[in-house]
């Protein structure tokens, strides 16, 4: 397999914007470009495009050649928008790295977008429905709030993970987002302020979830000969892998507060790719609550099962601990537009290894990086590992 | 000046309302034929006749939640209808008090819950639901509850059925 490297990024300021669908694509199009100067546009023969929910929240499908069109891209390869929900983003990264990996495609333009406030905000708000099982967990109210606060109060009872602890997640990723030009949420919090704000489900409030946005990001992803000739900041990816255990409706869920099919992930990633736990300087995690940020560290393997509440306590994700994890802001600062959530985590690794983001959420000498974007109800599970170090060989792991 | 004022414009006429899409109705699939048939009818016409059922796969032993025509565990499709044991134990629970479904907004704020009956996972089912008239304050996880029917009303005129919690 071939080595492939990101070697351009570029985003758009997330929130409620007053911006159409097709203009973040362009935002995001020319943020990247500009990234980029040395570029041509003809040399990107594939497109891929994350795009979670484009039919109902923009009444749009058939969304890839849209992009292409309105970015100015001729596709010779490859082409597709990629849904896997609040994953599509990552699983865009992830086809463009496989064409490219497999020779199909030399350079690949990556793009995620979502449009989800819109002037139907209660249908936007009900759309998050058919995430789950539509039929069988839909109909009883199942949204992504209500499922992922019953995962906290099974948290909660099986661990003794405190509210205290759940809002400190917040708090720390307020603190990174405070340094974060393109977030939603810049304001610094207090565990007294996520503590009591409006109550969404309990035990979440509101500054437990992650929010309704608008958003874009866009990576050029290209062969290590291209990325030689693009760039001399490559972040090579070292490898990926997801996990799903046939399992998308409640029963099928087991123990809430258990995500096996992330733990499974993690260890699969960390073989993969060679490394432990412990090597990883930068975590990007999905915390579309505070609650998952907490099961993701004991399910990524940062600390002991049922010791995440600890973790966040002893301040063991701020930068300089265990692991710096979500030095961008996270989901819950950035904002959550389902098909750029991926590629913003990318986008932030690629800025961290740079050096290119401000001192205070800077983390210093880092040169591996992980990336975690769950879908659904915490189901499905996508890792990524990213690397300033060209990987030595390629083998996904086989 | 506006165009409209200048010149006298063709005109495209529109309903002045448009009814609410089919996409936020929740409980749409419960025809047993025509092109909103579902294999699974039977689910929904056990629940007209007051039970909560679900298929068990006759080869394989498995007892499947939802149900559904063909085992995923063996491929076969000789299913048995069984019905879900009444009583069950709460697993979770939380109360939704923003951002419900647009349909139910207006029972909101309204507990959900996950129930485990039988015993689950060896050969019982986790279930979520709806529980009605009961407060977040009220329940505590490891409380007995009961399935019972739910009837839908509206929008148009057919009876449907589904079911929700509630604690014993």
């Amino acid at each position: 397999m071939r080595r492939v490297a990101i070697v351009g990024a570029g985003i758009t300021k997330f929130g409620v914007r007053e911006a159409s669908w097709k203009d973040l694509v362009q935002e995001a199009g020319k943020a990247v470009f500009d990234d980029i100067p040395n570029l041509d546009k003809k040399d990107i023969d594939s497109l891929f495009v994350g795009a979670a929910q484009p039919e109902r929240w923009v009444f749009q499908t058939h969304v890839a050649p849209l992009v292409a069109e309105l970015l100015g891209i001729n596709v010779t390869r490859a082409i597709a928008r990629t849904e896997v929900a609040c994953a599509s983003g990552q699983a865009a990264i992830r086809y463009a790295w496989l064409s490219i990996a497999t020779g199909l495609s030399d350079v690949a333009l990556v793009l995620g977008v979502e449009k989800m406030n819109t002037k139907f905000m209660n249908v936007s708000q009900s759309s998050m429905i058919n995430v789950g099982n539509r039929e069988f967990d839909g109909a009883n109210g199942f949204t992504a709030p209500p499922f992922f606060a019953l995962a906290a109060q099974r948290h909660m009872h099986d661990y003794g993970t405190t509210k205290e602890q759940l809002a400190m997640v917040r708090v720390k990723n307020a603190e990174y987002g405070s340094y974060n030009p393109y977030a939603q949420f810049q304001k610094k919090v207090t565990v007294e302020k996520v503590l009591e704000s409006r109550m969404v489900a309990p035990p979440l409030t509101l500054f437990d979830c992650s929010a309704i946005t608008d958003g874009a990001a866009a990576l050029i992803l290209a062969s290590e000969e291209k990325a030689r000739q693009l760039t001399d900041t490559p972040v090579w990816i070292l490898g990926g892998v997801q996990h799903v255990d046939a399992a998308h409706t409640t029963n099928q869920m087991g123990d809430l507060s258990e995500w096996v099919a992330l733990r499974k992930a993690a260890k699969d990633l960390y073989s993969m790719v060679g490394i432990e736990a412990k090597d990883i300087d930068i975590a990007e995690v999905h915390d579309c609550f505070t609650i998952s940020e907490i099961i993701e560290y004991e399910e990524l393997g940062f600390c002991r099962k049922g010791e995440g509440g600890k973790f966040i306590e002893e301040g063991e994700s701020y930068i300089g601990g265990k692991v710096a994890v979500n030095p961008g802001g996270g989901l819950l600062s950035n904002g959550h537009p389902l098909g750029a959530t991926g590629i913003r985590q990318a986008w932030e690794v690629v800025m961290q290894f740079r050096g290119e983001v401000p001192k205070e959420r800077y983390v210093d000498g880092a040169e591996i990086a992980i990336a975690h974007n769950l879908s659904g109800m915490a189901q499905l599970h996508h890792l990524m590992a990213y690397s300033v170090n060209k990987p030595q060989d390629v083998k996904f792991g086989r | 000046m506006a165009l409209r004022e200048l010149r006298k414009l063709r005109k495209l006429e529109l309903p002045d309302t448009v009814p609410l899409s089919p996409i936020l109705d929740l409980w749409d699939q419960q025809e047993p034929s025509g092109p909103d048939a579902t294999g699974i009818y039977d689910f929904y016409r056990n629940l007209a006749d007051g039970e909560l059922t679900t298929t068990e796969c006759k080869g394989c032993g498995k007892l499947l939640f939802p149900p559904v025509i063909i085992c995923p565990y063996c491929n076969g499709n000789d299913m048995e209808w069984v019905r879900i044991p009444e009583e069950g134990e709460l697993y979770a629970f939380t109360e939704l008090k923003l951002g419900a479904p647009i349909i139910v907004e207006n029972y909101a704020p309204f507990v959900i819950a996950i129930a485990r009956f039988g015993n689950y996972p060896e050969n019982g089912v986790q279930l979520s639901g709806m529980m009605f008239d009961v407060r977040y304050e009220d329940l505590k996880i490891g409380d007995k509850v009961k399935w019972d029917i739910l009837e839908i009303v509206g929008p148009g005129d057919k009876a449907r059925y589904w079911y929700y919690f509630k604690k014993v």
